[in-house]
């Protein structure tokens, strides 16, 4: 029986086409999040596509630096790539199985969420109060706030979706219902939502 | 199989990772604000967040260490949008039409 397992082992090790029990090296969880990645990107590129093609076919487009407040919108990137660093840190931290330390970076990253999402409703909220909506603007193209609206809001939920996330993530790690895997597939998602914004601060705002 | 190679990234690695993603970002902006023309200014973004997205994949995923099957399937999004974005783009070859009008 063992030396069939180690067979089994060996040849997965061998190849990397080679199938087997583990075909991609991973565990299954780890695997099952990459999945759901790789589905939820194709989501969002989706959005950004339908936002390219509407951009494209519209005659103008308004400014965005006249429309958002873009020190603002930098300063949500920064604590962003900031709480992916942490994040990063506290999967390390869970790795070296130093479940306090990994808490604490935990704990920051969380933070980061909400400052994000804070700044998020304020950034929302002021555009309301300037008559924003789903299907009309005051900047001209009504597809300028339906996209707004509907990717901004879209990634939103996913941070608000990651921070519940981690929460839960940083709490079974308080009460010793820890492991390295949990916090590790959390990070992953937490990344891929730094990764959305990334193209969203690149292709929204700043194009 | 994930415990044989986490440890080969130290906090120190992740403060780099951290601090040149910031510089992206920094160049990412001025970019924004760059008195240059708009197809250039794209394809520079394109560039700026090509880099930032493999970087953090590479690293604060840990894809490098990952299996290179496992880091192929990943491509696929990016893959499709590329297809997705070729079909849709020739409607139009970023010259407006009168599909949508302003107000």
């Amino acid at each position: 029986m063992e030396s069939s397992l180690a067979a089994e082992q060996q040849r997965i090790l061998a190849s990397d086409w080679g199938g087997g029990k583990s075909p991609f090296g991973t565990s299954w969880s780890k695997f099952m999040m990459w999945i759901f990645i790789i589905s939820d990107a194709l989501t969002f590129a989706g959005f950004l596509i339908a936002y390219g093609f509407m951009r494209s076919i519209s005659p103008s487009w308004p400014k965005q630096t006249e429309v958002f407040n873009m020190v603002l919108i930098t300063f949500m990137t920064f604590i962003l790539i900031s709480s992916s660093a942490t994040m990063a840190m506290a999967v390390g931290a869970a790795r070296a199985r130093n479940p306090k330390l990994a808490v604490r970076f935990l704990g920051l990253t969380i933070v980061g969420g909400f400052i994000f999402l804070g700044c998020q409703a304020f950034e929302w909220s002021h555009l309301i109060e300037e008559g924003a909506r789903l299907t009309s603007n005051p900047w001209g193209v009504p597809q300028f706030a339906a996209a707004f609206f509907v990717i901004t809001g879209f990634h939103g939920f996913h941070v608000f979706s990651g921070v519940t996330i981690l929460a839960i993530v940083a709490l079974r790690a308080v009460v010793g219902k820890y492991s390295g895997d949990q916090v590790e597939n959390a990070g992953l998602y937490w990344h891929f939502v730094d990764v959305v914004w990334v193209f969203v601060f690149a292709f929204f705002y700043l194009l | 199989m994930a415990e044989q190679h986490e440890h080969s990234i130290t906090y120190k690695t992740y403060l780099w990772t951290w601090f040149w993603l910031l510089v992206l970002t920094s160049l990412a902006l001025g970019l924004g604000y760059a008195p240059i023309g708009e197809r250039l200014k794209a394809m520079l973004l394109v560039c700026t967040t090509l880099a930032k997205i493999l970087v953090i994949a590479a690293i604060f995923m840990h894809l490098r260490y990952e299996r290179i099957n496992l880091i192929l399937i990943t491509f696929a999004p990016l893959i499709l949008a590329v297809i997705l974005f070729s079909f849709t783009f020739p409607e139009t070859l970023g010259t407006p039409t009168h599909l949508i009008t302003v107000r």
